[in-house]
């Protein structure tokens, strides 16, 4: 059961974990104050009991559906999150102490870990009534998010030791595809509750990387790996990047503009 | 920057075409499948290829439960003394398993289509 609670707490810490990682340097690297992370963490942990707690009354919404309904739109307020976050960033004179750009990343770090933290109670929360499991549980949960948190250290560290254009390039580069992924969960959240037509996959890479593999798993928190995308989904996420890329160049540009 | 807009048009005209493509299918087969002290009943379902079925998962257990498939790309979590609705399928004929990701070790199945 340890093993088990190590994996399971691993994969849902692990995207959180970059998400936050990744606002964090780019807090640095704009030197904006990083206290709202504590609040944001705070709020985040509040909402995820809060949906851990009324899931069976949310599952029930929209014909037994409504699970996936609010995990999709989860989803999909980060992709938006993040896109609005980047189309900020792009202006350097809207970076420092921005009080839009605090509440974007803050709204982000909330729906990050109401989303992965929800699942994480609900697991740890059935073995209470299993008192031999208990320990062993809380014990993997503790290795595992301590794995998950660790990895997003590692990248943040990396991401702010990198010299700044660097280090902002990396970091535009690992929204885009985060944000990408956001809309590949959303959409496949859809898919389940059978709102979005479902197809045969477009091809199965599964024999050559597996999702169940740490490879895999890190693959998917960081640009959305799936190994047997159907036609849909791939053109949802490449239509997200595309919007995103395009939307950033927009600001780019037009915060050029003035200054000439 | 003419690209860029020519790549937005289309993107737009395919947010449409999925919004369209909810089309309301004739009678879906029904399967129920139980969770008890975290084993799936039964713990392999049989459908039958290129057809859409609704799952019904029933969990008896007091403990909440992950519905987990890579292989049919479902995740799903049913409270305790719960049911759920999954949709799986179309799909091609083939194994693909399932388990609960709460209880990996004993909660496991699958669904074979033929």
């Amino acid at each position: 059961m340890l093993l088990n609670a190590v994996i399971f707490i691993l994969q849902e810490v692990l995207e959180a974990a970059l998400l936050v990682a990744l606002l964090l340097a780019f807090s640095q690297i704009f030197s904006t104050s990083r206290v709202w992370l504590i609040s944001a963490l705070g709020l985040g942990f509040v909402s995820a009991a809060l949906y851990a707690f009324n899931i069976a009354l949310v599952s029930q919404w929209f014909e037994g559906v409504g699970q996936e309904v609010v995990n999709a739109v989860m989803h999909m307020i980060l992709y938006l999150m993040l896109v609005f976050f980047i189309v900020l960033a792009m202006r350097p004179e809207s970076t420092t102490n921005s009080k839009r750009l605090v509440l974007t990343m803050m709204l982000g770090v909330i729906v990050a870990v109401a989303r992965e933290g929800s699942e994480i109670i609900l697991y740890i929360h059935g073995f209470i009534t299993i008192p031999d499991l208990l320990l062993p549980v809380v014990l993997g949960s503790v290795i595992g998010a301590g794995i998950g948190i660790s990895v997003g250290v590692l990248f943040y560290y990396v991401l702010v030791n990198i010299d700044v254009k660097n280090g902002l390039r990396v970091g535009y580069v690992m929204t885009l595809f985060l944000a990408g992924s956001m809309v590949l969960q959303a959409t496949q959240m859809l898919i389940q509750a059978d709102w979005i037509i479902s197809q045969y996959p477009l091809w199965d890479t599964s024999s050559l990387l597996s999702e169940r593999s740490i490879t895999g798993q890190l693959l998917y928190a960081l640009i959305g790996y799936e190994a047997t995308p159907t036609p849909i989904q791939m053109m949802s996420y490449f239509c997200a990047l595309a919007l995103m890329v395009v939307l950033s160049i927009v600001s780019r540009t037009r915060s050029k503009r003035p200054s000439k | 920057m003419f690209v860029l807009i020519r790549i937005s048009h289309v993107c737009l005209v395919f947010t449409v075409v999925i919004l369209m493509t909810s089309v309301v299918y004739a009678a879906t087969p029904i399967i129920n499948i139980e969770i008890r002290n975290h084993l799936f009943f039964p713990d392999e379902i049989r459908i039958p290829a290129d057809t859409k079925v609704k799952l019904i998962i029933i969990n008896q257990d007091p403990t909440a439960e992950e519905f987990e498939s890579y292989e049919l790309n479902r995740e799903k979590v049913i409270a305790g003394n719960t049911q759920a609705v999954i949709f799986i399928g179309p799909l091609a004929p083939g194994e693909y398993p399932f388990f609960g990701e709460f209880f990996p070790k004993t909660a496991q199945g699958k669904v074979i289509v033929e």
